[in-house]
């Protein structure tokens, strides 16, 4: 949707932005470390205001990741091993609350996650799909891997416009929607409609590219040409995929 | 030499149904043949025999292209010799731009980039989209899907082109417009094939007429087909065989 913006983000080599990013993500992952998980997160913030793409649009798809996160911010500060205080019993189950050091756990978990669905969208959301899944091909990622991508991006639209088609000769049917089980069964029986429909269009992709000479790998023309500022940016995003890894190890050596 | 033999070649579905019976044709070179026959004849399951997609144990014996047996191990090398494109556009365009599909088959073919380029170009101009290179497959109009699915077969440069319903479903202009590129490549010489339901469009495509329901039971000029079919139904008041056959 917002490929098309003009942005040092969106000028960055496809492939060394996948491999940077993923670095990044990779090494924030492995933080355990709450200050240095909010330094990452504002890292990601500004890497998002760089490539300009509008914080409302990446708020509102953050939400539902948030919604599924939420979770543990209610149970670890509950459920961590170790020593806690009683705060109320029912029947056998007692609740302890095992300090603030399992809330701050807690938040730690909830930062990364967010950070790392975050720094998807300057990864993806700078470039066109295409330009992506060729990316993808020239980092010789397993070429399996590849095809099930494009596949999936090719044909998530015919399958999209499908159901809606479905979904359209159910109303004009007198179908409405509604919170009952009559919806859910006629639902299922559409969605269940679409996966043999897209299983048979499916057999016939593969009979178009096997007519075209298919013989289990596809190989795309794409030209990517590395410029100075392309290994700049990378140097700049694993360069601090490094520094986080580093000041985590600088801390534990202190500590010892 | 014939571009297309086929002699006694019968197929079954896995539930024992019998999809065609006996058929037996021959197409000479540079020819054009309209293959036309009611729903469910066995036209779709007879073109995905021809490149050896579909086969049977008898086969491998009844088609011979270009005066040669279809290997079924040897898919890969039947593009050259055939084209197929497929009824549903969609089904041809799986690739995430335009000049990516069009370019698919040359490459398998293992062909030299600067040529796959050359061949990509070409056929995007013989069907009118020049320039659509870097389009998104599923952003283009029917029409230009179908002219599209088309270009994906012609960067082949295959001698024999085997179409299914090509102008199915297109507005009159994008059929005129299809109609137009057939035409050219009749002229130039390219063996035809077209499975159709247009009628109308039969005597400006085809010399030749073959008419299957499971098997072969008309195949002629087209004129005489045609004169045939009404003859008949003359003969026979309210007979409605012409639509049935067709």
């Amino acid at each position: 949707m917002y490929a098309g913006l003009s942005s040092p983000i969106r000028r960055w080599d496809p492939r060394l932005k996948v491999i940077s990013i993923f670095a990044l993500i990779f090494s924030i992952m492995l933080l355990y470390d709450l200050k240095l998980v909010i330094i990452s997160m504002l890292f990601a913030i500004i890497l998002v205001y760089i490539s300009r793409i509008p914080f409302s649009f990446v708020v509102g798809r953050l939400k539902w990741v948030f919604l599924f996160l939420m979770p543990f911010l209610v149970i670890l500060p509950f459920t961590i091993i170790g020593e806690g205080v009683e705060i109320a019993h029912f029947s056998s189950i007692t609740l302890n609350f095992r300090g603030m050091e399992s809330v701050e756990f807690a938040v730690m978990i909830v930062i990364k996650a967010l950070t790392s669905v975050m720094l998807i969208f300057p990864m993806i959301g700078t470039s066109r799909m295409d330009v992506t899944i060729k990316a993808l091909e020239g980092l010789h990622l397993p070429n399996k891997l590849v095809q099930m991508f494009a596949f999936t991006y090719r044909y998530i639209f015919v399958l999209s416009n499908e159901f809606m088609l479905m979904e359209r000769s159910l109303t004009s049917r007198g179908f409405r929607r509604g919170s009952n089980l009559y919806t859910i069964t006629t639902l299922s029986k559409a969605i269940a409609t679409l996966f043999v429909m897209s299983y048979e269009q499916a057999e016939r992709v593969f009979y178009a590219m096997r007519s075209k000479g298919y013989t289990g790998k596809i190989t795309t023309m794409h030209e990517f040409t590395l410029r100075p500022q392309d290994w700049l940016y990378t140097v700049v995003v694993c360069g601090f995929a490094i520094f986080v890894q580093v000041a985590v190890w600088y801390g534990t050596l202190e500590g010892t | 030499m014939s571009a297309i033999k086929i002699q006694d070649l019968s197929y079954m579905y896995d539930d024992g149904t019998a999809a065609i019976e006996n058929v037996s044709f021959e197409i000479e070179n540079g020819e054009a043949v309209a293959l036309i026959g009611p729903n469910g004849a066995g036209k779709s399951t007879l073109l995905l025999h021809l490149n050896g997609i579909l086969h049977s144990a008898t086969s491998f014996e009844s088609i011979r292209i270009l005066d040669e047996p279809v290997d079924p191990k040897k898919i890969h090398e039947m593009p050259k010799k055939i084209g197929i494109v497929f009824q549903n556009a969609d089904d041809m365009l799986f690739m995430p731009l335009l000049g990516d599909d069009v370019a698919f088959g040359p490459i398998n073919l293992g062909l030299e980039k600067d040529e796959v380029q050359r061949r990509v170009k070409d056929a995007l101009e013989m069907v009118g989209l020049a320039g659509y290179e870097h389009r998104v497959p599923h952003h283009l109009s029917g029409g230009e899907k179908r002219r599209a699915a088309l270009a994906t077969v012609l960067s082949m440069e295959p001698e024999i082109l085997a179409m299914d319903e090509p102008t199915a479903n297109l507005d009159p202009k994008s059929r005129r417009e299809l109609i137009e590129i057939l035409r050219r490549l009749k002229e130039k010489g390219k063996t035809l094939l077209i499975i159709t339901h247009d009628v109308n469009a039969i005597p400006e495509l085809a010399e030749r007429v073959i008419v299957l329901n499971k098997t072969v039971i008309a195949d002629g000029p087209t004129r005489d087909i045609f004169f045939r079919n009404r003859n008949a139904c003359e003969d026979r008041p309210g007979c409605a065989c012409d639509n049935a056959a067709l």
